[in-house]
């Protein structure tokens, strides 16, 4: 039996902003003549709706899993969501057993869940390793056509590049699709937002070339790089390697893991969450990534300012940063974790661009005051300073938990300022951005 | 590094047209001559430089910010902070107030991070709740002055009234407004001079602002002033004046509205025992229409049948007591006298007037009443909307209502009025709970 969830914790599976609002507004006695809970570990309810009949909706609290009749694609639903409002809120009665209509649906799924899937035949071996020489070979190619491609950029001038729409960008983006090579090709379809992303955009757009320049460079002469760079330039071009070659191949790093910070990036129907993770014990830092379809909501078992004791397994790179979890075997509170200083950041940032020169995303946690002069930014007890990230928007949450004082900020550097994720005041008190 | 310029500059034109700058990189020797493809080496060059001038870059400065006054007051707990998120959102806007009332109350401290959702929060209500900036300002306290500080844009969303009587002279309505309702507060014999004294002089405008500024600081010295209003040219003062009066207990506009009251309605013996038998009013009279009841009911307002209206209207301005202490019976006793075909009507104007006059006993008795029952009309179930909003809080107690909110035999209006109930019970407790 499961014990009932808080708000946020419903709210937190919500798909995206407008089913949220949706959900709340739905998630009043009026459209729900029918409610019922088993055990907590299993919800259903029929919402009034815009046809005849009511939606039908059955949440399965364990995974969790949902089912409505509705047709939004979106998962869970708004219905779903309403559903579990209600339930948190304590609204939802647990006397009677599921009507029919969702007991079948709720027996089928145990059934499923106590028979696991056939493991899957080995394919043919001679098959697969044809279809990989083959894929490098068109990565190869691909790689020419991008070199061909960014000298034909700076032979004729960056300076038109504000007159050119996305399909400049997302015409060779395509072309490195084709060519197997999805790395490229989000990187330079990124680039079409460059040109309008205010004063300085020639010279990012610049950067941005000369990094694919290097990175086009290295993918050709990879078989002269040393292991664990040649991976890092393998999976920027967009090789991947699967999760389970990942955990074959990683010795296990066991920690305390506090988990820093959390974001959530939309790009291209795909949302990914990046969470940050550091260890008590090897102070590595790390980056569990996960992903959903827009509509679907994320893996949310990570909170910020918890710590889990874990193993995990990195993805091989000159910078390991990324990693699976592969055993989880607690989890528990965690304090503000100690930060360094403007210094400290900068000079981790400069080691890891010695082994990683493309790295753009660099975690890390300062102890710093907010300050909105000459731009709004974060200094050290040194008076040193670094920029927040423009994107980021106002910070004011950040600035009003300051009142002008020292925190504890956990954020990604870019070369563009500091993105602030999560804050921690003089208290202790944690706030994420 | 001015080599980086000169590079995106020679980017920008192209290579077609412009010869590849030489770059310069401290600790590396100078770059030679290259003979290569001129757009190859002006790419060589500026990674080399994107990678340099990333790894070697220098931090900048700031000009440090005030520090802000210390709050010595302590945070509200967590699960407060998490209500107060909600209410920010939008869920329950009417209940945002009470909030913030109840947190100055018990001497807490809002959790700073939220304070600048707040404030956008407060800017964008106006005007519906003008007292939201002075409850704001005293709840926020030092940090809301100093974000304010920093955000012109807030400057008005957490403010305390001046008390520098130039504001009254020479400042703008929502000022004026402030500086009155902060003299009413701290020397209502003052704050009345103030009104009294300029009331003849003043715009319509004004006179209507004096009327809801009074409206916090009710008291029986106002009846002259509101009762000479009853008569005033402009159509929005007398309504309010009607109105105040009608909150005003002892007031002659309450006696005449119960006067009217027991002609309308009488209590008859039958062998079921006693039930409220109702006489058709009349269509508003001159006399009626003084005392703010007008001909046709306002669209705000629920929509009534036409001959209710004056009924419920008159009910709504008739002292409760006209009924408990004439009838000698209890409120609960009095709510539950069977009125027919009337009982709605009866219902509503008996809400209005228990929220008028803030009668927090008859507002339990209607809720009881209610939640037993089965609210149909419009009126009933607004009157039950704005009830759930100003109960006693223990009513939201688990177990204190006769049906849950989850109950799933209850009609709708009844299970949302004790899902308020039940917010406003838990929000105040989490208040109340430090």
């Amino acid at each position: 039996m499961a014990e009932r969830w808080d708000r946020a914790r419903v709210l937190a599976l919500a798909p995206d902003a407008s089913s949220l609002r949706a959900a709340q507004l739905l998630a009043s006695g009026r459209s729900w003549p029918l409610t019922g809970a088993a055990d907590d570990s299993a919800l259903w309810g029929e919402c009034l709706g815009s046809t005849v009949t009511p939606y039908r909706t059955v949440v399965d609290l364990s995974g969790p899993a949902y089912r409505c009749s509705c047709p939004s694609r979106k998962f869970p639903c708004k219905h779903a969501l309403a559903l579990m409002l209600l339930w948190s809120d304590g609204t939802v009665g647990t006397n009677g057993g599921p009507p029919d209509w969702a007991a079948s649906w709720l027996a089928a799924r145990s059934a499923k869940a106590s028979d696991p899937k056939e493991p899957k035949a080995p394919a043919d071996p001679a098959a697969a390793l044809r279809r990989a020489e083959q894929r490098e070979t068109r990565v190869a190619s691909g790689l020419t056509e991008v070199d061909r491609w960014l000298c034909d950029q700076v032979r004729q001038g960056l300076a038109a590049s504000q007159r050119y729409g996305y399909r400049h960008w997302d015409d060779i983006a395509a072309r490195m699709i084709d060519a197997q090579a999805p790395g490229l090709a989000e990187r330079l379809r990124a680039l079409a937002a460059v040109p309008y992303s205010g004063p300085g955009w020639d010279g990012r757009l610049l950067e941005e070339y000369a990094l694919l320049w290097l990175l086009a460079a290295a993918g050709r002469e990879q078989a002269g790089l040393p292991p664990p760079l040649r991976d890092t330039v393998r999976s920027r071009v967009g090789f991947t390697i699967r999760q389970a070659d990942v955990l074959a191949r990683a010795t296990p790093v066991r920690d305390h893991w506090h988990v820093l910070a959390r974001r959530d990036l939309d790009q291209d129907r795909i949302r990914t969450r990046r969470v940050w993770l550091r260890g008590r014990r090897t102070g590595r830092t790390a980056l569990v990534l996960s992903f959903a379809a827009t509509g679907q909501s994320l893996d949310d078992s990570l909170t910020v300012s918890t710590q889990i004791d874990a193993d995990l397994a990195f993805y091989p790179a000159a910078v390991p940063l990324r990693a699976l979890l592969a055993t989880r075997h607690d989890i528990g509170p965690a304090g503000p974790p100690s930060g360094t200083t403007i210094g400290g950041l900068l000079a981790g940032y400069a080691a890891a661009l010695a082994e990683d020169p493309w790295l753009d995303t660099w975690p890390s946690v300062l102890e710093a005051t907010p300050a909105r002069a000459p731009v709004p930014c974060l200094y050290d007890a040194a008076g040193e300073a670094l920029p927040l990230h423009p994107g980021a928007g106002d910070c004011w949450p950040l600035f009003a938990l300051s009142g002008g004082r020292p925190l504890t900020v956990a954020g990604e550097w870019t070369p563009r300022g500091l993105w602030p994720l999560t804050a921690w005041d003089e208290g202790g008190m944690v706030v994420p951005l | 590094m001015n080599s980086w310029h000169d590079l995106v500059a020679a980017s920008l034109i192209g290579t077609e047209r412009s010869v590849v700058p030489a770059v310069g990189i401290p600790g590396l020797p100078p770059a030679e001559d290259d003979p290569g493809d001129p757009a190859a080496v002006l790419l060589d060059r500026a990674a080399l430089l994107t990678a340099a001038r990333r790894a070697g870059r220098r931090p900048d400065r700031a000009e440090p910010l005030p520090v802000c006054a210390p709050d010595p007051r302590p945070t509200v707990s967590p699960a407060a902070a998490r209500r107060l998120r909600r209410l920010i959102s939008g869920e329950h806007p009417d209940l945002l107030t009470e909030w913030l009332a109840a947190a100055v109350a018990r001497g807490l401290r809002l959790p700073p991070q939220l304070l600048p959702a707040l404030m956008d929060r407060v800017l964008r209500g106006r005007p519906a709740d003008p007292g939201l900036p002075r409850l704001l300002a005293e709840a926020g306290g030092p940090r809301a002055r100093w974000l304010a500080g920093l955000n012109p844009d807030w400057e008005h969303a957490a403010e305390e009234p001046s008390t520098d009587d130039r504001t009254w002279r020479l400042g703008d309505t929502r000022q004026r407004r402030g500086y009155l309702a902060s003299l009413l507060n701290r020397d209502p014999d003052a704050g009345r001079a103030l009104i009294t004294g300029g009331w003849d002089a003043a715009g319509a405008a004004d006179r209507v602002m004096f009327l809801s500024v009074l409206a916090d600081a009710l008291g029986p010295a106002d009846e002259p002033l509101l009762e000479a209003a009853l008569d005033d040219g402009a159509a929005d003062v007398r309504r309010w004046a009607a109105y105040l009066l009608a909150r005003l207990p002892g007031s002659a506009l309450g006696q005449r509205m119960a006067e009217r009251a027991l002609r309308y309605v009488r209590v008859e013996q039958t062998v079921q025992g006693p039930r409220l038998s109702i006489g058709t009013p009349r269509r508003p009279d001159a006399e009626l229409q003084r005392d703010g009841i007008t001909a046709h009911p306002e669209p705000i307002r629920a929509p009534v049948e036409s001959r209710n209206h004056v009924l419920l209207e008159v009910l709504a301005r008739t002292p409760l007591s006209t009924w408990t202490d004439g009838l000698g019976l209890t409120p609960a006793e009095v709510v539950a006298l069977p009125s027919g075909g009337w009982a709605p009507v009866m219902f509503a104007g008996w809400s209005r007037a228990a929220i008028a006059q803030g009668n927090r006993d008859w507002i339990s008795a209607l809720l009881g009443r209610a939640l037993n029952g089965r609210p149909g009309t419009a009126a009933e179930i607004e009157a039950l909307r704005q009830l759930a909003r100003r109960a006693d809080p223990a009513l939201g107690a688990p177990g204190a209502t006769p049906v849950s909110a989850g109950d799933p035999d209850a009609p709708p209006p009844i299970r949302d009025t004790v899902r308020v109930l039940r917010f406003r019970h838990d929000m105040l407790k989490e208040l109340h709970n430090g």
